[in-house]
């Protein structure tokens, strides 16, 4: 179990990015952030794998307060915990094995690693997991040479080789159509159901918010302003939806039920 | 909400116009210091001054024999009246502008011109033009002066090869002066050339008094047994053994040897400054030489020379550029400052590594071959130092500027995975890298081989050597 207690983050220049958020994340959930750009979704997945220090509140993941890890321990938590990107992240020139590889380096010994060596199981490790996401073939371009959904799919793989506990992903899909987008977050409802790992992803897209989440947090400023179940999600009210995206915010295509099918669209 | 500042008011002018145009006639530019429009004023000012001692000074070079303001620019107006008319025109219109201009300015609704500052910058361009002698007509009438000297840089190789040569001698001795019994020419061999003088022994030409040469005793030679129809020349070698190529009126004594081998030749006996310690009677030696070219082409001493000194320049500038490298690369990571902003720390090695680099780079590699020549000598290696710590100074700024302007996308990817620093470094700033490495490492390898020409010239050893 993940929980977040009063987390606050003030940046170096007196951004309060975050304030006094808490919450709790249930091991194998499916935890879907929303909120508008600059409302702190980036900072809060960036400060449960401490990619951004927390200034004051406390982070405990099964007892263990991350926000007080030293280096090694910190090291370790976070290979426990996978990450992708909105621009995926990858390093353009390498290939896209060794992409995936680089997920495994929190485990190998530092030595073998900087010699661009790593153990056989990790190498078939890495097969399987392109394997699971349909790019085996690909494993030998480089990076940049991908589309965009398939860079993704690196970056889902590489998250995979960590063999993570929990994924944060950050806009996965906000770079990416919304049929790629559709076929990236089912990757992660497969590893979330099968896997029982638990995803904390920032969204956009609101009418892939009410298919794919167990649970929303909507931000505001950086202060939580709703807090739902994927029923929630389907009933909010208009008053809801305006106190998490401002008052001028319009709900497109006329309410949110219904398929997801129609017009992928409806961005905030 | 309270205003921090005022809008800008209109700066009130201490004088009024007329005031400000009269002393502007007087000191260009005052009327505008007045008015206050410092940087104006001092700009007419300092220009026209400047303009004036410029000319003074032009003036001066063209008249140098000239006294007196007048009679200096009459007669340079003379020599180059469109250049001293010219520029005296164009500094009364600047002083009659700035009268005008110094009026304007004290007036409340100031105007003022810019089209004056391109007369200014007209004016200094045709100084300059002067000052440094530009010459387009010598430089079109004289153009084929240039041919010799470009035809030998493009086509330097006439001097590239060489044949090994034989030579053939024949000598006679002759005894200065004539004393006692005069040697005689040694008695012929058949087969061997040889050469017969007549007389033997005499006086050698020498300076008179008044510096005039009076000649010595007349010399007939006799040669035989020599090459058939070729060149063959005259020398001379002196008690001391000085040998030298005898000159005859001012030519050099040559004479082409007959169909059969034989020549003659009439000269004088040379002139030749004698030792303080040769006295009395001196032998001399009259010889004739033949050179023929033997064997095939071959590589001039002058090209294996230069053509050793070019290896010597391209591993200079390589060997630079590899131990830039070398040091270059761990340096940048430090001079990084999105690597070194961790902590306090280390962004003050960062503020200290630049700095360093910042003093390396200034000082020119042409000081730096001074220093390590002081230090390891005069040579290539010297250069090598030279080149090498600038190399490291330059590489390391462009590489860290390079490691600032990486993605950092990959970098944040890769510590999310539980990586080390180092790993990633290894994994998300080095693939990053390597394309500007090489980029600039090929840039500097080719700066340093072209400097390595010029640290050669200050002793750092290469084909700038053979310049000194
Ligand atoms: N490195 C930073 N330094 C200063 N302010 C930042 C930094 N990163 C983000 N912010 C600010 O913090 C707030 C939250 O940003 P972010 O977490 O990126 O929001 P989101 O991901 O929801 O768009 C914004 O106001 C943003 O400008
Ligand atoms: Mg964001």
């Amino acid at each position: 179990m993940l929980e977040i207690k009063n987390l606050t983050k003030v940046y170096a220049d007196g951004t309060v990015a975050l304030r006094d958020v808490s919450f709790k994340v249930e091991d194998g959930e499916f935890l879907i952030i929303i909120g508008l750009s600059g409302s702190g979704k980036s900072t809060l997945l960036r400060c449960i794998n401490r990619l951004v220090e927390p200034t004051t509140g406390q982070i405990l993941w099964d007892g263990q307060d991350i926000t007080a890890a030293d280096q090694t321990e910190l090291r370790h938590i976070r290979r426990k915990i996978g990450m992708i990107f909105q621009q995926f992240n990858l390093v353009n020139r390498s290939n896209v094995l060794t992409n995936v590889l680089t997920g495994r380096l929190g485990y190998v010994k530092q030595r073998q690693s900087l010699l661009h060596r790593f153990p056989q199981a990790d190498r078939e490790l890495a097969f399987k997991a392109l394997d699971r996401l349909g790019i085996r073939d690909q494993a030998y371009k480089r990076a940049d040479e991908l589309s965009g959904g398939q860079q993704q799919r690196v970056g889902i793989a590489r998250a995979l080789m960590q063999e993570p506990h929990i994924i944060l992903a950050d806009e996965p899909v906000a770079s990416l159509d919304p049929v790629l987008a559709h076929s990236i977050l089912e990757h992660l409802e497969v590893l979330n159901q099968e896997e029982e790992i638990t995803v904390l992803c920032s969204l956009h897209y609101i009418d892939l918010v009410q298919r794919y989440a167990s649970r929303v947090i909507g931000l505001r400023d950086g202060e939580i302003v709703y807090h739902g179940s994927r029923e929630d999600i389907r009933r909010m009210t208009d008053a809801e939806f305006k106190n998490i995206y401002g008052q001028e915010a319009v709900r497109v295509g006329g309410g949110l039920e219904g398929s997801v099918g129609g017009s992928d669209d409806k961005t905030i | 909400m309270t205003k921090l500042y005022k809008p800008e008011q209109p700066r009130s002018s201490l004088v009024t116009g007329p005031v400000a145009a009269f002393a502007s006639c007087i000191i260009p530019g005052l009327g505008q210091l007045l008015a206050l429009q410092i940087w104006r004023g001092l700009l007419v000012l300092g220009s026209m001054a400047s303009i004036l001692g410029l000319l003074a000074w032009r003036a001066v070079a063209l008249a140098p024999r000239e006294t007196g303001l007048l009679a200096i620019f009459s007669k340079a107006l003379a020599r180059r009246p469109f250049f001293i008319g010219g520029v005296l025109l164009g500094a009364l219109i600047l002083w009659l502008w700035n009268v005008w201009d110094a009026y304007q300015q004290a007036e409340p609704q100031r105007r003022g011109g810019v089209a004056i500052f391109a007369l200014i910058l007209f004016l200094f361009f045709t100084l300059g033009w002067q000052i440094s002698e530009i010459n387009l007509y010598k430089a079109v009438t004289e153009l084929p002066d240039v041919w010799p000297l470009l035809s030998k840089v493009l086509w330097p190789w006439e001097a590239a090869v060489t044949r090994d040569t034989e030579t053939v001698i024949a000598t006679a001795p002759i005894q200065i002066p004539c004393e006692g019994s005069a040697p005689e020419s040694p008695a012929p061999i058949a087969g061997q050339p040889y050469i017969i003088a007549a007389p033997t022994c005499g006086e050698l030409s020498y300076m008179d008094e008044n510096n005039d040469l009076v000649m010595g005793t007349p010399l007939h030679l006799e040669g035989e047994g020599f090459a058939p129809n070729m060149k063959t020349q005259i020398y001379w070698k002196d008690s001391v053994g000085q040998e030298f190529h005898v000159r005859y009126q001012g030519e050099y004594v040559d004479v082409q040897t007959d169909s059969v081998g034989e020549f003659e030749v009439d000269l004088v006996m040379p002139y030749r400054l004698q030792p303080p310690s040769a006295k009395g009677v001196q032998l001399h030696e009259v010889q004739a030489r033949q050179v023929s070219e033997v064997g095939g082409l071959k590589p001039s001493e002058p090209l294996l020379l230069s053509v050793e000194r070019m290896i010597e320049t391209i591993f200079l500038g390589m060997m630079a550029t590899v131990f830039g490298i070398v040091f270059a690369i761990p340096v940048s990571f430090l001079a990084a400052k999105n690597l070194m902003s961790g902590s306090k720390l280390t962004l003050s090695v960062y503020y200290l590594t630049r700095t360093i680099l910042n003093i390396i780079r200034s000082i020119e590699p042409l000081i730096w071959v001074i220093i390590a020549a002081q230090w390891v000598g005069l040579g290539p290696f010297a250069g090598i130092i030279a080149l090498t710590v600038h190399s490291i100074a330059a590489l390391s700024k462009l590489y860290s500027e390079a490691i600032e302007g990486i993605n950092t996308g990959p970098i944040e990817a890769i510590e999310a995975t539980g990586a080390t620093r180092l790993q990633m470094i290894m994994y998300a700033v080095i693939p990053q890298m390597i394309p500007p490495f090489v980029s600039f490492s090929i840039y500097r390898w080719d700066i340093n081989v072209r400097m390595s020409t010029i640290i050669g010239l200050v002793g750092g050893g290469g084909i700038g050597f053979l310049l000194i």
